[in-house]
């Protein structure tokens, strides 16, 4: 590959004048000594504390929980996908023995219980502004906990039951008798915003609730004017969910004596969970109390209230009982918030020599039946460049109501797909203009001294080497390997193919943070922190930052989250964000008790403060010494326990960024594909625990892959009923058609925030998507396949191979 | 989710089963329960008792003798696979029960719950049909033609007991299965059984109707055995089932391409 071909055309220096600025103060001298300290835990692979506990059974998840006289909840959902509520008699549900209520949306309004307050458009500095085409703020759908008049996706809830047994809640509730008035539908994305489309929502007559554009238009049309090539293209990323291992759960429980209620209740971070659902109960934030501990897997799907907590724990105040509710697998695949689902355009404008000159890009984002995150369309949005230094783009942000279950962010919002798009459009530009797929990329990357980077759209990039990512990627796969892995491949009937992408991503997520620490008399730190991991070792790698922080052993720094009794703010756990304020808002609060240790050591010894050494978690001047633990129990009793708090708040975004490169065997009898070789290499910014990051790398290729190839949350348009609700039919990535990854981390430190921390668990998903398709497509490029749809299925493999061959039989027909 | 109510039985006999089946309302027999019970927590079927007949000894084993390998009834796939004389008698036989679903399914599903159940999409049934087995019950005996007809069909009467299956010993045969990619059961498969009076291929996870034998491949492979005897052959498209995983164009091209593979590894199963 000849790197040089031609010269690297100039990038913009970065400008001093830009608002984006990386300045976090001085660090304090307490800081600026752990950070010096710093790094005897921080970077090494510490094994997960947290793991003997969840593979021994001893996780606390919610569905463990059990309260004495707990009764149980049953939801009756709508079989239809639109439709105007009826009568609802419950008197045949009633009449069973043990069934204590039969709650509907009348009873709801009696109470007077609210929407549901999504708030589903993100308003940071750093986000996308989103808004109607008339520029007013969208309209999102009222999310009452049941819906007032109509139903407007298969799956919806119309009513509850109660009963003494989970069993008798259940027939209960196919005893319930709704009429409906069904009413023409739409699911399809691309027929919603089309002329006639039936209307999810009156308020919105067309479905479309948001349509803003952004960039520079005069500039772009200008550029595509004067481009030598254009290409251009449509895809769909379609529709997935997150089949968390274990389903929603709730148990709510109305205290009558205190008015207190109390929510037990796996999401992604219960300070939300808890100041959104005392909303929609009317309540006092401090009258609900709601925990949230051992979480199997969010991926996003339980980052934002599900109608079933506010209900249960109305229905507790209803029949004076706890209440429980455990959904069935066919209830999540019907009703935990989904993902992806955007279709999206792109033109690119290219010069003689391969540069990009200039990007359009139409992106439309369905929601569902209503909106409760516009996260994917805002994230994806400001991304739809990726690495590459497109100096003048334009975009149309669309979103649109269907009659489906709501999508929500899901594992890298919006990512994956703009990702997907501009690789896409990288292979197939490369393919019209001639040239090298990689040396195409090669030249349009962002070079390392243009950092901080802005992106045609506005988003600042703080840091990143991609050309370095992308070397050592092709390097890592054996690259030049590859025609003899095909001429071997093909002997056995295979067709090998390989797929190469590029990423970059943004993690931005709430921006407050709040950490208190404290040193216990017993020998112990405790942390309580306002995140929420579902599997990503938090309990682990945040002891490591403390650990290293107040020179303890990482065995003695102990991680509490999860109650809202104890844990008052929090962000939850969100678009990587974890790790990037955690660390930085724990380093601070470390900073703030060392800084009182000394005081107190100094005081406690008589001597000066300035003279006070501070190593492995021991103080000594003059011959004197004292540990931290001895510290917060010799100055309890006079100063009070040692302890710090701190609440943080970072709005600027970091960028991860890397590269993915995967080889594919197809067969060329059935158009099966086996994945036979993944490398990534993965910018995180600073690595707290390897072993951690690459465990986020392997779980969120998976992911990404599955999308890429098996998953999909099909639905029959003529009727609008899912048609994928099982295992039977929604096909899963598996240990056994995963290949062995190879993966390597590279550490370019972010300067927007202490630790020099990016994000570690979206990377691996965000370019699985492309590099997959990406690979089929390098594989059936013999047949003249230059594009395949996801999941890339054996029949759809199959299908694109065949049909390519009978239009070349037809070509060589017309032309003898 | 959750069954409605149902009482559960376990006779020791054949006698006391059927007893306690006539006294039911709307009896069911159990054996590994993998699929009943699903369809019970899941509000398609509703029995007022369940027999579970696992522990009656006539459904129990597995013998051989001059021409047939005979299997119990109630005997879990796990031993099936790992039988020595199963596997020296008819390796494809072994290694196909081994494919089934996975080591859990595997470890509770039994023959004869597989085969009175006769999934389209299941694996027994192919096998059932190539090695022309004997169905006992506790009536009659039936021939695989008799016994299959259709989808979720068999010639068991509502309460008739299903004891044995006996294979008739080929002198080799071939199973190659293309799996869906979601449930991991059939898209297609082919079991090829050569046995001294002809060749017989059965087709499950393909057909409109359930497992069915390729006649045409037959007599194409009765003149020589070999894949490339099937070449010219397709399979009929009428015939074949089509749903999101597999239209019936694609299930015609995997069932050649399986019966094929079939041929070409026999004594041996090919999972493709
Ligand atoms: C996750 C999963 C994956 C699977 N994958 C596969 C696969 O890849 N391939 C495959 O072939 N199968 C597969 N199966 C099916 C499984 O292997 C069982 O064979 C099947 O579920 C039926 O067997 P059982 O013993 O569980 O029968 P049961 O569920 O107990 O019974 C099934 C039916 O047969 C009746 N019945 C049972 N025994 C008798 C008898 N002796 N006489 C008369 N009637 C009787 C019952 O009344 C019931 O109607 C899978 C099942 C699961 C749950």
């Amino acid at each position: 590959m000849n790197k040089n071909a031609l010269p690297r055309r100039a990038v913009p220096a970065p400008t001093a004048s830009r608002e984006v600025s990386y300045r976090h103060g001085e660090p304090s001298p307490e800081l600026k000594l752990v950070t010096d300290a710093l790094f005897r835990h921080i970077g090494k692979p510490v094994p997960r504390k947290e793991d003997e506990r969840l593979i021994t059974g001893k996780g606390r998840f919610t569905d463990d929980f059990n309260l004495p006289g707990q009764v149980y909840a049953a939801m009756v959902r709508s079989p239809h996908p639109h439709a105007v509520i009826g009568r609802t008699d419950a008197s045949a549900a009633l009449a069973l023995p043990g069934v204590l209520a039969v709650l509907t949306p009348e009873d709801m309004l009696a109470d007077d219980l609210q929407p549901i307050p999504h708030n589903p458009v993100p308003s940071t500095n750093y986000d996308v502004k989103l808004r109607a085409s008339d520029g007013s703020f969208p309209f999102v759908g009222p999310h009452y906990p049941l819906p007032l008049k109509k139903v407007r996706h298969v799956g919806e809830v119309v009513a509850l039951v109660v009963a003494e047994t989970p069993a008798l809640a259940e027939e209960a509730s196919e005893l319930v008798d709704v009429e409906y008035d069904v009413l023409p539908h739409v699911t399809a994305t691309a027929e919603a915003f089309q002329e006639g489309a039936p209307a999810v929502w009156d308020e919105v007559p067309d479905n479309v609730l948001v349509d803003s554009r952004f960039g520079d238009e005069e500039g772009t049309d200008a550029a595509f004017r004067r481009a030598a090539h254009v290409v251009k293209r449509r895809f769909h990323i379609d529709r997935v969910t997150a089949v968390t291992i274990e389903p929603r759960a709730a148990l709510g429980h109305f205290d009558a004596e205190t008015g207190r209620y109390t929510l037990y209740a796996g999401s992604g971070g219960a300070v939300r969970q808890k100041g959104e659902i005392s909303k929609v109960l009317g309540v006092d934030r401090e009258r609900l109390r709601v925990l949230s501990f051992d979480v199997g897997g969010n991926f996003g799907a339980r980052n934002r209230v599900y109608v079933e907590f506010p209900l249960i724990l109305w229905a507790s105040r209803r029949v004076g009982r706890p209440v429980k509710f455990t959904a069935t697998r066919s209830e999540s695949f019907l009703t935990e918030y989904q993902g992806r689902d955007l279709i999206t355009t792109v033109e690119l404008a290219f010069d003689e020599a391969g540069y990009i000159l200039a990007m359009r890009a139409d992106n439309i984002s369905n929601v569902g039946a209503r909106c409760v995150s516009l996260s994917p369309l805002s994230k994806g949005s400001g991304l739809i460049s990726g690495s590459y230094h497109i100096p003048c783009a334009t975009l149309r942000a669309r979103a649109i109501f269907t009659n489906t279950m709501c999508t929500q962010a899901y594992r890298s919002s919006g990512r994956p797909e703009v990702t997907f798009a501009i690789e896409r459009m990288m292979d197939l530009a490369a393919e019209e203009l001639g040239m090298d797929r990689v040396e195409l990329r090669r030249r349009n990357l962002v070079p390392p001294d243009a950092m901080p980077y802005t992106n045609p759209v506005g988003q600042h990039y703080d840091s990143g080497e991609y050309e370095k990512n992308m070397d050592r990627a092709i390097e890592l796969s054996d690259w030049d390997g590859f025609e003899a892995r095909k001429a071997e491949a093909r002997a056995r009937g295979k067709l090998l193919g390989r797929g190469f992408a590029n990423y970059v991503e943004s993690s931005i997520g709430t921006p407050r943070e709040r950490a208190e620490i404290t040193v216990t008399e017993d020998g112990r730190v405790e942390v309580i922190i306002g995140t929420q991991p579902s599997g990503q070792g938090h309990e682990t790698s945040f002891a490591q930052v403390v650990a290293d922080m107040l020179g303890v052993p990482v065995e003695r720094v102990q991680i509490i989250l999860g109650d809202t009794d104890i844990v008052k703010e929090g962000g939850g756990s969100h678009s990587g964000r974890s790790m990037r304020h955690a660390g930085t808002v724990m380093a601070i609060a470390s900073a703030e008790l060392l800084a009182d240790a000394k005081s107190r050591f100094a005081d406690l010894h008589g001597i000066n403060s300035s003279d006070i050494d501070f190593h492995d978690g021991v103080f000594s001047a003059a011959g004197v010494s004292t540990d931290i633990f001895a510290l917060a129990q010799a100055t309890a009793a006079d100063k009070g326990a040692l302890h710090a708090a701190h609440t943080n708040e970072m709005h600027t975004p970091v960028f991860p960024n890397g590269t993915a490169i995967c080889e594919i065997e197809v067969c060329m009898h059935t158009g099966a594909p086996v994945i036979t070789r993944y490398v990534t290499v993965d910018d995180v910014g600073r690595c707290i625990n390897p072993l951690i990051v690459h465990g986020q790398t392997h779980g969120g290729i998976a992911q990404g892959v599955g999308q890429a190839m098996w998953e999909l949350c099909a639905i029959d348009e003529e009727t609008g009923q899912p048609s994928a609700g099982s295992f039977m039919d929604y096909g899963m990535p598996r240990s056994d058609n995963m290949p062995s990854f190879t993966c390597e981390i590279a550490e370019v430190h972010s300067p927007t925030n202490p630790l020099g921390i990016k994000a570690g668990g979206e990377g691996g998903t965000t370019p699985a998507l492309a590099v997959i398709v990406s690979a089929i497509v390098d594989a059936l490029s013999e047949f003249g396949v230059r594009d395949i749809s996801m999941p890339v299925t054996p029949q759809r493999i199959w299908q694109a191979m065949r049909s390519a061959q009978r239009n070349q039989d037809n070509l060589d027909r017309s032309n003898r | 989710m959750y069954l409605y109510d149902t009482t559960y039985l376990r006779p020791g006999s054949i006698d006391e089963a059927k007893a306690l089946y006539d006294a039911g309302e709307s009896p069911a027999f159990l054996s590994g329960g993998h699929t009943l019970l699903p369809a019970m927590k899941g509000h398609l079927a509703r029995h007022d008792r369940l027999i579970d007949i696992r522990r009656i000894p006539e459904l129990q084993g597995i013998a051989e003798d001059e021409s047939y390998l005979t299997i119990g009834a109630a005997t879990r796939h796990c031993d099936v696979a790992a039988a020595p004389v199963v596997r020296n008698c008819i390796p494809a036989l072994a290694g196909m029960v081994g494919t089934i679903g996975d080591v859990q399914v595997r470890h509770v599903g039994t023959i004869g719950g597989s085969l009175a159940n006769n999934d389209p999409a299941a694996d027994y049934p192919s096998a059932a049909l190539a090695l022309d087995a004997i169905f006992r019950t506790d009536q009659r005996t039936l021939t695989a033609e008799e016994y299959f007809q259709g989808l979720y069909t068999t010639a068991l009467e509502p309460g008739e007991l299903l004891v044995s299956v006996s294979f008739r010993k080929p002198e080799h045969a071939g199973y190659a299965k293309f799996r869906n990619p979601a449930s991991r059961y059939a898209l297609a498969a082919a079991f090829v059984a050569v046995h001294a009076d002809g060749v017989r291929v059965a087709i499950t996870g393909a057909g409109n109707d359930g497992v069915y034998r390729w006649h045409e491949a037959e007599s194409a492979l009765g003149h020589k055995f070999e894949s490339e005897s099937l070449d010219p052959l397709r399979a009929d498209m009428e015939n074949m089932s089509s749903d999101m995983h597999a239209n019936a164009e694609y299930r015609a091209e995997l069932v050649k391409f399986c019966t094929q593979k079939a041929v070409t590894n026999q004594n041996c199963i090919t999972l493709l």
